[in-house]
C-alpha cells in the first residue's frame, strides 16, 4: 500500500515537476489545443455546408474527408502528418513539431465538427431559411446569420465533447519529439517518469489536463444558458421603450402571454412540414 | 397580362415528382388590391403563394411580381424578394435574435443600412404595430399574436410593394386572432397590395376586393368577394363554405 502511494503520489516528485508543467507544459498544451480547435471549427463549418449541398459532386469530397479522418486512429494521422510531411520535404513549420500537431489534431477535429455542425444545421426548422430568403437575404447570408447560429446552439454539448477530445489528443505530439521550450504536459511528465520510475509526474500532468477539461464543460454550459436566455436588456439604444418590463415578463398590448401559447407555437414550428428548402 | 398588374400569374404549374400540386393557375392582382385565397387543405394554396416569391420554384408558367419576371432564369430573385413581404403561419421569427434584431436584420444585411438607421426604421415599425415595449424581448417570450405582429413588422420594415399572408392566424389561439386581423385590415386600408390565404371568411368578406377559391391545384372560382362568398356557383365551394362557416 505504501508502495502504491509512493509510486503515484510522491509529494516531492509532484512539487518537483509542477513548475515546468505549469509554465512550459500547460502553455504548449493549450497552444496546440486552442489552435487545433479553432482550425477544426472553421474547417468543420465549411465541410458541413458542403455535406448539406444538393449536388452530389460537392457532397462527395466532403463525405470522403469526414469518413477518412474519423476512421483513422489519431496516432496514425499525427504520425503521417508530423513525421511524414517533413520527411517528404513539406515543412511549412520548419522543425517545430507543434505546428504539425495543430494541423493533425485540427484535421481530425474538423471531420467530427463537420458532422456535429451538419446535424445542428439540420435541426433548425426549414421555416427559418424561408423567412430569411423571403426578406431578400441570400442562401449564404441566411446560413451565416440565421441558420448556423441557431444550429450551433443546438449542438454545443457535442462540440464541448469534441473540444475535450482535442485537448487530450494534443498529447500525441510527443510522438514527434519535442525540444526545450516545446514540451507539453504529457511529454514533460513522461520524461520525468522515465527518469525516476515514478508515476507521480504523470498524475500531476493528469490533474493539469482535468484543470483544463472539466472547467471547459462548465464554461460551455454557462455560455449555452446565457445564449438561450438572451442577454439582459441593453439600456443603450433602448431609449425608445423606457417602460420596458424585464425579459420574460412581457404581457404586452396583445394581451395574455401564456406558457401554453408559447409551448404550442414552438411545437408546431418544429413539426411544421413547410415545403422545400427554399434554396431557389 | 395587364401591364399595370402588381402580380401577374400565367399557367402556373408545380409538381413534386409525379404529384402535380398546381395544374395551371392564372390570375392578376391589381395595385392596392386585396386578394383572398380560400380552399380546402391540400388544394395548393401555400404552394401557390410560395411560387409568388419563388420560395418554391414553379415547374411551369410565369410569375411577374412588382415588375419583375421571377420565372425568368436571369431575374435577380433576392432583390425582387425585398419588394415582396411574406408572413407565415408559424411566424418563423429568428429565435436567436430579439424582436428589434429580427426587424433590423435584413435592413442591415440586405439594404446595408447602418445600425442607427436600421433601428430607427424598426422602432417606428414596431411602434406602429403596438410592439415598441417588446423590442428587447426574445420571440419565445411573446404570445403567438405578438410574434405574428413582429413578423409583420419585420416584413413591412423592408417597404414591400406586395404582402403575402399564408394562414397568418391559423396557429393562434382564438382570442389572439383579432389583433393580427386588425393589423392586416389596417394594412389593407393603407392601400397595400395583398394576397391573403385564409380560413377567416369574415375577414375575406369584409376586407377582400376579390376572392379565389382553389380546389385540387386549380382555381375553381375567381370573382368579387361578395359574389364568390355570398352567392357561390359551384357545389364544391358551397360545400367548402358550409364546412368553414
Ligand atoms: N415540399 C413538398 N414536397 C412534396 N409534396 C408537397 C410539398 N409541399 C406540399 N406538398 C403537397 O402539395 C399539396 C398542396 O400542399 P399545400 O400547398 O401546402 O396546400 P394548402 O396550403 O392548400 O393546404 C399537398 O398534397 C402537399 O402534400
Ligand atoms: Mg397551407
Amino acid at each position: 500500500m505504501n508502495d502504491f502511494l509512493h509510486t503515484f503520489f510522491d509529494w516531492s516528485e509532484i512539487t518537483g515537476i509542477l513548475p515546468s508543467l505549469l509554465t512550459e507544459g500547460l502553455r504548449n498544451t493549450l497552444l496546440i489545443a486552442v489552435l487545433a480547435i479553432l482550425f477544426g471549427l472553421a474547417v468543420g463549418v465549411l465541410l458541413a455546408m458542403l455535406l448539406l449541398s444538393r449536388r452530389r459532386l460537392v457532397r462527395l469530397p466532403a463525405r470522403i474527408y469526414v469518413d477518412v479522418f474519423r476512421g483513422l486512429p489519431a496516432i496514425v494521422t499525427v504520425s503521417l502528418i508530423g513525421l511524414g510531411l517533413p520527411a517528404a520535404g513539406v515543412r511549412p513549420f520548419g522543425r517545430s513539431p507543434l505546428g504539425y500537431a495543430v494541423i493533425a489534431v485540427g484535421l481530425i477535429s474538423a471531420a467530427y465538427c463537420a458532422e456535429i455542425f451538419r446535424s445542428g444545421i439540420q435541426s433548425v426548422p426549414p421555416g427559418q431559411m424561408q423567412a430569411g430568403r423571403s426578406l431578400g437575404m441570400s442562401y449564404l447570408t441566411t446560413m451565416r446569420l440565421v441558420i448556423v447560429p441557431q444550429g450551433v446552439r443546438n449542438v454545443l454539448p457535442a462540440l464541448t465533447g469534441q473540444f475535450i477530445v482535442d485537448v487530450k489528443e494534443s498529447s500525441l505530439v510527443y510522438l514527434l519529439g519535442l525540444g526545450a521550450g516545446q514540451r507539453e504536459l504529457y511529454f514533460i511528465a513522461q520524461e520525468q517518469q522515465a527518469a525516476s520510475y515514478n508515476a507521480s509526474a504523470l498524475v500531476a500532468a493528469g490533474l493539469c489536463y482535468l484543470v483544463i477539461t472539466i472547467p471547459l464543460t462548465y464554461l460551455v454550459n454557462w455560455l449555452d444558458r446565457r445564449m438561450r436566455e438572451g442577454r439582459p436588456a441593453r439600456t443603450a439604444g433602448g431609449a425608445a421603450d423606457p417602460g420596458a418590463p424585464p425579459d420574460g415578463a412581457g404581457a404586452g398590448a396583445g394581451g395574455a402571454v401564456g406558457a401554453g401559447v408559447d409551448g404550442k407555437a414552438e411545437g408546431a414550428l418544429l413539426t411544421a412540414r413547410d415545403g422545400g428548402e427554399g434554396r431557389a | 397580362m395587364t401591364a399595370t398588374a402588381a402580380i401577374s400569374v400565367r399557367d402556373l404549374r408545380k409538381a413534386y415528382g409525379p404529384n402535380e400540386v398546381l395544374r395551371g393557375v392564372s390570375f392578376d392582382v391589381a395595385p392596392n388590391e386585396v386578394l383572398c385565397v380560400i380552399g380546402p387543405s391540400g388544394s395548393g394554396k401555400s404552394t401557390m403563394l410560395k411560387c409568388l416569391n419563388l420560395l418554391e420554384r414553379p415547374t411551369g408558367g410565369s410569375v411577374v411580381v412588382a415588375g419583375v419576371t421571377l420565372t425568368d432564369p436571369k431575374a435577380d430573385v433576392d432583390a425582387a424578394r425585398t419588394k415582396i413581404g411574406m408572413v407565415f403561419q408559424h411566424f418563423n421569427l429568428f429565435g436567436h435574435l430579439d424582436v428589434l434584431s429580427n426587424v433590423t436584420l435584413a435592413l442591415r444585411h440586405v439594404r446595408k443600412l447602418g445600425r442607427a438607421e436600421a433601428e430607427e426604421i424598426a422602432h417606428a415599425q414596431l411602434a406602429r404595430l403596438g410592439l415598441a415595449h417588446l423590442a428587447r424581448h426574445r420571440p419565445a417570450n411573446l404570445s403567438g399574436g405578438q410574434q405574428q405582429r413582429v413578423a409583420i413588422a419585420r416584413s413591412l420594415a423592408m417597404s414591400p410593394e406586395v404582402m403575402l399572408f399564408d394562414e397568418a392566424t391559423s396557429a393562434l389561439d382564438p382570442e389572439l386572432v383579432k389583433d393580427v386581423l386588425a393589423v392586416m385590415r389596417e394594412l389593407a386600408g393603407t392601400g397595400m397590395t395583398m394576397v391573403v390565404v385564409t380560413h377567416e371568411m369574415g375577414f375575406a368578406q369584409e376586407v377582400a376586393d376579390r376572392v379565389i377559391f382553389m380546389d385540387g391545384g386549380l382555381i375553381a372560382e375567381d370573382g368579387g368577394a361578395r359574389e364568390v362568398l355570398g352567392d357561390p356557383s359551384s357545389p364544391r365551394l358551397r360545400e367548402f363554405l358550409s364546412q368553414v362557416l
